[in-house]
């Protein structure tokens, strides 16, 4: 590469190692798999805004990859986005767009639209035809008050009062299709979704741990990390420790830092 | 042909000078004047908002921008170059945050801004920006002020000004400045910088200031920690630092 | 595999290189020193370890020169999982772990997939070909707030044991335990079959 090309990624995909790639599979190369949430996500609308919500299993087909991952994505101030699918997908869309929000907040000096997330999320998805696999749901309060909007890995959309997604979405959607009511009170709709995802969790296995929870009303958002932990580790009873010299050691090396500090200036009369 | 020089804008003039940055430097000078100081726990950056008519709603007009959440700036010379790049600024600010996930330190920005400006001068078909620009950010390191000219030279200061009214605030700010100022000081001395040579009446609406400090957030999980956040003033905050001048 | 401890972090590998069911390389480095704080390891096709370390090490080299200072671990893994999801229709095959001391001293792991997903843990992170058995040894091992030396018993005996399990990994395990004043790296010995 010529020295002069070099810098950092500025984005866009590269097909550099596609056809190398195919050439191994056709010969039989098993490549690692990919993590995915297998997931449990959903929101509904309440009387003064929305509640969305999450699991925190992510699984690397029948392992689960991390039992405490996060998977309600910031978007912009006044928007949070729950993603199914595949997960590294999920994190570089949401973090594409919620770039893209916030220059084109700088650019307007306005508070970004759902409308307006939703429509790049959809023209993205669909520029890729489902290659990107993510499927979303799509909260925030603007000035059209508070929006719920799902989108599939192929870019289409739904608008909806309440919604699920991923693969416990039925479990979710059985809560809701039960219990949900128009104008509920805050805490009637935090405990709904909260039996939503917990439903996804205990009825389905791509979905588990713990849940996760974010409230958006048009004066904020108020994030619930771990809302409910179902699913603790409970406390070893005795402890593995093990003692020092338990593995035989072949070869053993210590290299300390170097400290760099500033000296006195070098003498140069 | 006395003037072949300043045709081409890659053509070095015999005394060695790009004369068309010089006279990028002398639409700086015309511009409106702007100031910058650093301060023991901050950069206030602050300029005059000039409209040739009253009839401008000048309201609608922004000279002191947001780049990232940290780092701001203002600039002295033409609006609708500035406003290039700014768009440059924030885009490079976004593919920055891209790759890391984190905020560019002012100094990468700065660098970012002062390589664009600098292919300005080199290029053709194009001609170097009219703008010089303060950039004021708070990382990392601390605060930091910077001095971009069209050139694409930079330079950290502890106060600086550019624009029409350059000379005369940076002698004012030489007998100003003092290396104990916080925050507060540094916008009355900003104030009174701009006062020097300031046309008609000073009031909310005809100055600009913004201002990176440190300021405490809470994250997701709730955890406090302090970063560096750019801010501009709005009208009744800057109305009372003029009230306590007055 | 790479485990958090108090105030430290290590992170282990084995040592084998083959095709299949051939050895070919008992001394195959898949750990790599990105600064004296910061170590990733990177399992997976063997032309893709070497073509990533050679890329990271230059893209650290480049910021450090760019930057004038050293890239911290959480950097750099956003920096490491933004170059995995650049080739997201034509990726590596490789997973790495990252581990590293933060610069207020905290202690910093994280895995990746593929395509760049990060997984951040409190405990430990695993990949590779015997990631399924480290996952059941390094849950039964781990503790929190190990010491350096406990934490180095704990990767040692957890990687051992899983490798161990596993017919394509093996044949020597080496292990970095990056602390506060230092790293200690150390080699097992280990069963060559």
């Amino acid at each position: 590469m010529p020295i002069n090309e070099v810098k950092p990624a500025t984005g866009g995909f590269s097909f550099d190692n596609y056809a190398r790639n195919t050439m191994l599979n056709d010969k039989g190369f098993k490549a690692p798999g990919v993590i995915k949430t297998g997931t449990t996500i959903c929101g509904c609308l309440w009387k003064g805004g929305l509640v969305l919500g999450a699991d925190t299993r992510a699984t690397e087909g029948p392992i689960v990859a991390d039992k405490n991952c996060e998977k309600i994505h910031y978007l912009a101030p006044n928007m949070y986005c729950c993603g199914a699918g595949t997960a590294a997908d999920c994190d570089a869309t949401t973090g594409l767009i919620s770039s893209k929000l916030e220059l084109h907040r700088l650019h307007t000096g306005r508070q970004s639209r759902v409308v307006t997330a939703m429509t790049m999320l959809e023209q993205m998805l669909f520029k890729y035809q489902g290659h990107i696999g993510c499927a979303l749901v799509l909260g925030g309060v603007d000035i059209n008050g508070p929006q719920l909007y799902t989108i599939a890995p192929h870019g289409s959309t739904d608008k909806l009062p309440y919604v699920t997604m991923g693969s416990g979405s039925l479990a979710a959607m059985a809560i809701f299709e039960s219990r949900w009511k128009k104008d509920m009170e805050l805490e009637d709709a935090m405990e709904l979704v909260k039996d939503a995802i917990s439903a996804g969790i205990f009825n389905d296995l791509g979905s588990g741990s713990n849940v996760d929870l974010c409230v958006i009303t048009k004066d904020g958002v108020d994030y619930r990390r771990g809302y409910d932990r179902p699913n603790e580790r409970v406390q070893k009873e005795r402890s593995y420790k093990l003692k020092p010299g338990a593995s035989t050691v072949l070869t053993s090396s210590f290299r300390k830092y170097v400290e760099v500090l500033d000296g006195d200036a070098m003498d140069t009369s | 042909m006395a003037d072949r020089y300043s045709f081409s804008l890659t053509t070095f003039s015999p005394s060695g000078k790009l004369v068309q940055i010089e006279h990028a430097l002398n639409a700086v000078a015309q511009g409106v004047t702007s100031v910058g100081i650093k301060a023991t726990n901050g950069i206030v950056i602050a300029t005059e908002k000039k409209t040739p008519s009253f009839l401008v709603d000048d309201e609608t007009q922004e000279k002191v921008t947001l780049i990232s959440p940290n780092i701001g700036m203002v600039y002295s010379g033409m609006g609708p170059d500035a406003r290039v790049l700014v768009d440059k600024a924030r885009k490079s600010a976004q593919e920055y945050k891209q790759v890391y996930h984190e905020e560019p330190p002012t100094a990468i920005l700065v660098k970012e801004i002062a390589s664009v400006m600098q292919e300005f001068t080199q290029s053709g078909g194009v001609r170097p920006f009219g703008v010089s620009l303060l950039i004021a950010g708070f990382d990392e390191t601390g605060p930091t002020l910077y001095q971009v000219d069209p050139s694409g030279a930079f330079w950290a200061w502890k106060a600086s000004a550019i624009g029409k009214n350059m000379v005369n605030a940076k002698t004012f700010l030489e007998k100003r400045y003092n290396e104990t100022m916080e925050i507060e000081d540094a916008v009355h001395t900003a104030i009174l910088t701009l006062k020097e040579g300031f046309e008609g009446q000073m009031t909310e609406s005809t100055i600009e200031i913004g201002v990176a400090q440190i300021v405490e957030v809470t994250s997701q999980e709730g955890v406090k920690s302090k970063v560096g956040r750019f801010k501009k003033l709005n009208a009744p905050e800057i109305k009372d630092y003029l009230a306590n001048i007055a | 595999m790479a485990m958090k401890g108090k105030n430290c972090v290590a992170i282990a590998a084995d040592r084998r290189f083959g095709v299949q069911l051939m050895t070919l390389s008992t001394d195959f480095q898949k750990i790599f020193e990105i600064n004296p704080r910061t170590y990733i390891g990177l399992p997976g096709l063997a032309t893709d370890v070497q073509t990533l370390s050679e890329l990271f090490r230059f893209k650290t080299n480049l910021y450090k020169l760019r930057e004038e200072r050293d890239i911290s671990p959480k950097t750099f893994s956003h920096m490491v999982s933004s170059t995995l999801y650049e080739k997201r229709f034509g990726n590596y095959f490789c997973e790495p772990v990252i581990a590293g001391i933060e610069k207020d001293g905290s202690p910093y792991i994280c895995s990746m997939d593929l395509l760049g997903c990060i997984n951040h843990a409190k405990d430990f992170v695993v990949s590779g070909t015997a990631s399924s058995q480290m996952y059941g040894t390094a849950e039964g091992l781990w503790e929190p707030e190990l010491e350096p030396e406990e934490l180095f018993e704990t990767i040692a005996q957890a990687m051992m044991s899983a490798v161990d399990r596993d017919a394509s990994s093996g044949w020597g395990v080496i292990v970095h335990v990056i602390t506060q004043d230092g790293v200690m790296t150390k080699t097992l010995k280990a069963r060559m079959d």
